[in-house]
């Protein structure tokens, strides 16, 4: 057993190196603060106590910012309520791990479990502390935490119950729920990311989670500031199956599939839908992603036209399939004349962005602009009269004749000319994504012309958007903004022309796109302090 | 503040002389006709807001006169029992100034912020109910608490600031497990004691906010103000475990019930028309027993999507694309929707005057602030927006009247609101909706 001395002095000597800490302060500047999401913060956890520890609690809502909840999470902070669940859920955890059936996983015992024992204390904050923060504690953060342990030890007579609240306070410390970017000079007046915020980024973009002893090793050595060290990381994070859960959240937020949380259907209009079909749509659409994108390696711009997919017994009636498979979930291919192409005709895409009770071309089609060409719709115009495309028992039969019949006023046209073909090329489906071919007793015509090009139905609008480099770009755009917690729209394509670049010429595969994105020397360089921002740190630190 | 017999003899200022003995001038300056806890001390007066979207229809629900004796309209119809404890507002401007109409937000943000926002779905100050809890909520154990009766923790308009809304509960179960979950401790019970839980927790916030020098250290601008307000969050975590440190003081007799069983809540009506009564209730019980001075209840976003089963275009889709009825001269199911959603607000002022407690009710204690987005939602306009004001702030609010139309920007009522809670502010709200002058002759 080291002695708590021992950890203290090798931790002095570590941030000595350019490490992030309180010691490496006065040249440093933390760059990006970004709130744990929910499933950053379940899996974190998991990855450093182990799955059986149990966490309950609610997450604060995040937003969405140019498309996507990642940017939010760098400009939210967190407000008394979602600290109540931060500090009761630290507290859980805190006491999960101090408990009987844990306590042999940890790094050492105490001499009395009736008494403090400093040193033992020392050790098992500095470890889990490293691992909860992403890089070693500074001096004052540990001792801080080991006197608090210490003094409630005492008091309770009982060195595991000192221990709960000393790692109850790690757990709650803003250097846990905020992922912190810090970056430190680079030579040339130049800034890059410290070791530790790179191993931070890479891990959440790739597993979803705080990286690992391997790449928090590496960062240690510096080995993630040169190519070969990083190459060898990437290549390593990139073949892990945890991949999977690392795309499977940028897929979520990306495809904005969180929206299902709130999503209701009129319960006499459509009786067959549920919540379970809700959670299994989600899942369908994650699992196409992923096969396409891991599994397969296949070229992305397939995601708009594959028929392949995956079923549940739910979505076999919703899609109205007889279901007479084995086990859960199972690859299915739709007929050809089955109208479905790519992710644009899964039960997700199609209810999501409908009414309760009825399909919505505009909501569609402002969906499929935003999401998969980066281009958002801006509000309409607040003195709208909106009546004529309602009046179903009047003449206009059809969505598609009473959208057309509003769209003749041109401040309405210039938005709705946009949006409006892409969503009456999905009117074969309604509200709930079953194929239909009538409505209100009039055939539904799903042909469409966009930017002078002429399709008919989903397989036209599958095509369209398959062929156009609008589409790839914006989901290389997407994927740079999303790593880094920008706001897409604000990010300049020369920021991920490597990127792009590299999915080009793979054949529009994910994985060649991401790991050139990462692999790019300025992946991780970073904006210089300005005087102001330093003014203002001195004048905290003056405090 | 005019002081008039009646209100020496409606407030319970006569019973604190009474009971204390307190010279009469004490009396008035420190308890302000509050009602009395049994320790003597006065009730605090608590705040409510309650949000519903998409506005009314004007033809049916402002009254033709103002003042006491107006008639009641169509779409106040269901108010009618709170009629004493009601202040209606019709004809308040909303001057957005050099801001442009953000539809379905414009609204929400000048009645709960007195500001024109610049940007949609963030307020550029603190929200009214946040302002109020500063001054009100010190010793409760929560500073305030938000409930959405659809299910959705993002439909709360209590805010901090910018994108810093607080999330609502979003069920009646897990409203009840905040509230009266762990860390409960039953003040309407005679066994009550401090949880020494609650001693240890405060010295591991202690912990935490040591940290802050350190952390505030090379932050830029943005993420210092983000950081300063996770201290803030850490501060007001130690307060509640010092409030609960000491047993509130409560006057209602009132049982805390069995947690609820698990509700649909979602847009749909009948659903809300089930969760709102429990969310109110829990509320209310809350207020009673002082575990909250602050309750928020939200029943839809702005541009309410609220629907009626077998209606396949539900409210917001109807106040835009319903027809005008020639003959009626409004929209008819929009008109429906607009009645369904003053049925859930009464339904929050019937719980809240169901709990007694001293010399009246919580409502009578109370003050709650109702408020929507649009005045108009068809075409998302914004003056004339209706809002409402129940309860008698323990005597400090008068009740009973219709404000008609006098064009004041919508901010007076917040104003007036804030002087009858017993903030001290001279003026409120920005630009054209700056104000100084409360509706004094509501103020008691």
């Amino acid at each position: 057993m080291r002695s708590f001395a021992a950890s203290l002095l090798s931790l002095t000597l570590l941030s000595g190196a350019m490490i992030a800490g309180a010691e490496a302060a006065s040249s440093s500047q933390v760059v990006s603060m970004r709130r744990l999401t929910q499933a950053e913060y379940r899996n974190s956890i998991a990855d450093v106590f182990g799955k059986e520890i149990e966490i309950r609690g609610s997450f604060e809502p995040t937003i969405r910012v140019g498309g996507l909840q990642a940017a939010s999470t760098a400009v939210l902070s967190v407000t008394p309520v979602g600290f109540e669940s931060f500090t009761n859920m630290a507290d859980s955890i805190a006491v999960q791990v101090t408990g009987e059936k844990y306590r042999s996983k940890l790094a050492c015992a105490p001499k009395d479990t009736k008494e403090a024992d400093d040193a033992c204390t020392g050790q098992i904050l500095s470890h889990y502390g490293r691992l909860l923060y992403r890089r070693p504690l500074g001096k004052d953060e540990l001792k801080t935490a080991v006197n608090l342990s210490r003094d409630l030890a005492k008091k309770q007579k009982d060195f595991y119950a000192g221990l709960r609240y000393g790692l109850a306070s790690l757990l709650q410390a803003p250097d846990f729920v905020f992922r912190m970017e810090t970056a430190v000079p680079a030579g040339n007046k130049q800034w890059a990311l410290d070791p530790y915020s790179r191993a931070t980024r890479l891990s959440y973009l790739m597993w979803n989670s705080s990286p690992d002893a391997q790449l928090l090793e590496a960062a240690e050595k510096g080995e993630l500031n040169t190519a070969a060290g990083l190459g060898k990381q990437v290549d390593r994070l990139m073949a892990s199956p945890r991949l999977d859960s690392g795309m499977r959240a940028f897929f979520t937020d990306m495809l904005q599939l969180d929206t299902f949380d709130t999503v209701s259907k009129d319960s006499i209009l459509y009786p067959k839908w549920s919540s379970g079909i809700a959670a299994s749509a989600r899942e369908e659409t994650l699992r196409t992603a992923i096969d396409l994108a891991l599994h397969e390696n296949g070229d992305m711009r397939d995601l708009m036209t594959t028929r392949k997919t995956f079923l549940n017994r739910n979505l076999a009636a919703d899609y109205q399939l007889p279901f007479q498979f084995k086990g859960d979930w199972v690859p299915y291919e739709f007929a050809p004349d089955s109208g479905r192409s790519g992710i644009l005709t899964q039960a997700s895409m199609l209810t999501m962005f409908s009414h309760p009770g009825r399909s919505s071309p505009t909501k569609r089609g402002v969906a499929v602009m935003d999401i998969f060409l980066c281009e958002p719709t801006p509000a309409p115009p607040a003195n709208v009269d909106f009546s004529v495309v309602n009046d179903v028992n009047g003449a206009l039969k059809t969505v598609r004749e009473r959208l057309m019949a509003h769209a003749t006023n041109s401040t309405c046209a210039s938005c709705h000319n946009h949006s409006d073909p892409i969503g009456l090329s999905l009117e074969g489906f309604d509200t709930i994504a079953q194929r239909r071919t009538a409505e209100n007793g009039q055939l539904i015509d799903l042909s469409a012309s966009i930017q002078g090009k002429k399709f008919v139905g989903s397989d036209g609008l599958g095509k369209f958007l398959h062929d156009n480099p609008k589409y790839t770009s914006c989901l290389a755009r997407k994927a740079y903004a999303y790593s880094r917690g920008e706001n897409s729209e604000d990010v300049p394509a020369a920021a991920f022309k490597t990127a792009n670049k590299a999915f080009t010429d793979s054949g529009f595969r994910m994985r060649a796109m991401l790991k050139a994105m990462v692999e790019d020397k300025d992946y991780f360089s970073a904006p210089a302090p300005t005087p102001e921002t330093k003014n203002g740190a001195t004048k905290v630190a003056a405090q | 503040m005019k002081l008039d017999r009646r209100f020496l003899l409606r407030g319970s200022c006569q019973g604190a002389l009474a009971v204390m003995g307190l010279p009469f001038l004490d009396c008035f300056l420190d308890s302000k006709g509050k009602a009395l806890a049994a320790t003597g001390r006065p009730l605090p007066t608590r705040f409510n807001t309650f949000f519903f979207g998409c506005g009314l229809t004007k033809q049916l629900w402002i009254p033709k006169v103002g003042g006491k004796d107006y008639e009641m309209t169509v779409q106040l119809k269901p108010l009618e029992k709170f009629r004493s404890k009601l202040n209606v507002f019709s004809g308040l401007r909303v001057p957005l100034d050099d801001n442009p109409n953000y539809q379905h937000w414009s609204g929400v943000a000048a009645a709960a912020t007195g500001i024109s926002p610049t940007k949609q779905s963030e307020f550029d100050s603190k929200s009214i109910d946040q302002q109020i809890a500063d001054v009100i909520s010190h010793g409760a154990r929560f500073k305030s608490v938000s409930a959405s009766a659809a299910g959705d923790p993002k439909q709360s308009y209590s805010s901090l600031g910018g994108a810093n809304t607080l999330p609502a509960e979003a069920s009646p179960l897990s409203l009840y497990t905040r509230l009266f979950g762990p860390g409960f401790q039953d003040p309407t019970k005679g066994d009550w004691k401090p949880d020494p839980q609650a001693l240890i927790q405060q010295s591991v916030l202690s912990a935490v906010a040591d940290n802050r020098k350190r952390v505030m250290q090379n932050l830029g601008a943005a993420d210092r103000a983000r950081m300063d307000q996770y201290f803030t969050s850490v501060r007001e975590a130690e307060l509640q475990m010092i409030a609960q440190q000491q047993r509130p003081e409560i006057q209602a007799k009132v049982t805390i019930p069995d947690a609820p069983a698990e509700a649909v809540c979602n847009n749909a009506l009948p659903n809300l028309r089930a969760v709102v009564p429990m969310m109110a209730k829990l509320g209310a019980l809350a207020l009673a027993t002082d575990q909250t001075r602050v309750f928020n209840l939200s029943v839809s976003e702005p541009g309410s999507q609220i629907f009626m089963p077998g209606d396949s275009l539900g409210y917001h889709q109807s106040t835009h694309e319903e027809p005008i009825d020639p003959v009626l001269g409004y929209q008819p199911r929009v008109a429906q929707y607009n009645v369904d959603t003053m049925e859930l607000f009464a339904m929050l002022l019937k719980e809240l005057d169901g709990i007694p407690e001293g010399d009246g009710t919580i409502l009578d204690h109370s003050l709650v602030f109702a408020f929507t987005d649009q005045s108009f939602a068809k075409i998302h306009a914004v003056d004339g927006l209706p809002i409402f004001v129940a309860g008698g702030a323990s005597g400090r609010m008068k009740a009973g009247f219709h404000v008609a139309g006098d064009s004041s920007p919508v901010s007076r009522v917040g104003l007036t609101i804030q002087k009858a809670m017993g903030v001290s502010l001279d003026v409120w709200g920005k630009g054209s909706m700056e104000v100084r002058q409360p509706y004094t002759d509501l103020l008691a």
